[in-house]
């Protein structure tokens, strides 16, 4: 801090910033992803999860990633799910 | 032996990225390399390689003359001033894309093939029937973007119909990149563009006052031995030409820099 006279402060590198805005505007267009058939994704997932017998108990999120060693995207998603039996169970026991 | 004749398409998708600089550039070069080239604009109603080549008062027919069969292709070249192995073939300036098809424009670059052992096409912003026109009689292609967001997102977008078109050999020149910024880390490395668009790297260009002054003459950067973009499109067309030539240094080392960024002023 001794060098810094004019107190100026280190922000994040907006490269880095530019850097993780880019993966996600690739992984999107490469994918043909929008909004609307994110949407239609998320249903379709609560849909399966309850037909293998677990309750989505909050939200369901979709983060397509770029993976550029292949051109490709990673749909990461995220369930947070309980079995309806235990769920049942603990109703039960309560 | 005649040697094979090679075309390469030389795009972006975005606008104002250097694709003319690049085409005249290199273009220039390998011409300078002893190579018998001609470069080729397809931005028809939008020309700029006879600028950038300072050709623009010597055009009498153009592309689109030649396609409509009003000239020869011979009388539609124009020759450089200096190198006559050096050809352009200018684009129409007051007609409309739309007047020319893929089809028409491969078969022009055939005819040329038999004349030229590169032909270099300098194809419009966008990715609609300019573009198509463009791509169309290509061996391959060279890509030039600026580390920035919206222009690797185009790029990107056109690697995609690059590939749909069968154009295998698409290689990436990274435009108007200053050392300064990255270092600081408010620009895109070139490192980090080539891994997001995974395509073999063929050249780094420094951004460079020089460019905009050969613009105003019409004498291409690389003819200007103070210039680095000079230097880095020579070595462009080196690499094109089949040499090993290694990338150039770009990190700015000058003590004022130095100074600078030793007190968070740079």
């Amino acid at each position: 801090m001794v060098f810094n006279l004019f107190n100026k402060e280190k922000e994040r590198p907006t490269a880095a910033t530019a850097d993780d805005r880019l993966s996600l505007v690739l992984s999107y267009q490469r994918s043909d992803i929008d909004e609307r058939k994110l949407k239609k994704f998320q249903g379709r997932l609560i849909e399966l999860c309850d037909e293998f017998g677990y309750d989505v108990v909050g939200e369901v999120e979709i983060r397509p990633q770029s993976r550029s060693r292949d051109n490709t995207t990673v749909l990461n998603a995220s369930i947070p799910v309980r079995l309806r039996g235990n769920q049942e169970e603990k109703s039960t026991d309560s | 032996m005649k040697q094979k004749s090679v075309a390469i398409t030389v795009t972006s998708g975005k606008g104002g990225v250097g694709k003319s600089t690049t085409v005249a550039s290199v273009g220039l070069a390998l011409a300078r390399l002893g190579r018998r080239v001609c470069v080729m604009d397809t931005d028809i109603g939008l020309r700029k390689l006879d600028l950038m080549l300072g050709l623009e008062n010597r055009i009498v027919y153009d592309l689109v003359d030649v396609i409509e069969g009003t000239s020869k292709l011979r009388q539609s070249l124009v020759s450089h001033k200096e190198y006559n192995n050096l050809a352009l073939l200018p684009a129409a300036q007051t007609r409309y894309k739309e007047e020319v098809s893929p089809a028409q424009v491969k078969h022009l670059v055939d005819e040329l093939r038999n004349e030229f052992e590169f032909i270099l096409i300098d194809s419009p912003a966008g990715i609609e029937g300019g573009f198509r026109n463009a791509i169309a009689p290509a061996d391959r292609a060279i890509l030039v973007v600026n580390p920035e967001i919206p222009s690797v997102r185009d790029s990107d977008r056109v690697i995609g119909l690059l590939e749909s078109a069968n154009l295998d050999q698409i290689d990436l020149v990274v435009n108007r990149v200053q050392p300064g910024m990255v270092k600081d880390g408010d620009m895109l490395s070139v490192e980090r563009v080539q891994n997001h668009l995974a395509i073999n790297l063929l050249g780094i260009v420094p951004e460079d006052r020089r460019i905009i002054r050969s613009s105003n003459t019409g004498e291409p950067v690389v003819l200007d031995d103070k210039s680095m973009a000079g230097r880095a499109f020579n070595n462009i067309a080196r690499r094109i030409n089949g040499e090993e030539v290694p990338f150039l240094e770009l990190e700015e080392s000058s003590l004022i820099n130095r100074i600078k960024r030793i007190f968070h002023i740079a």
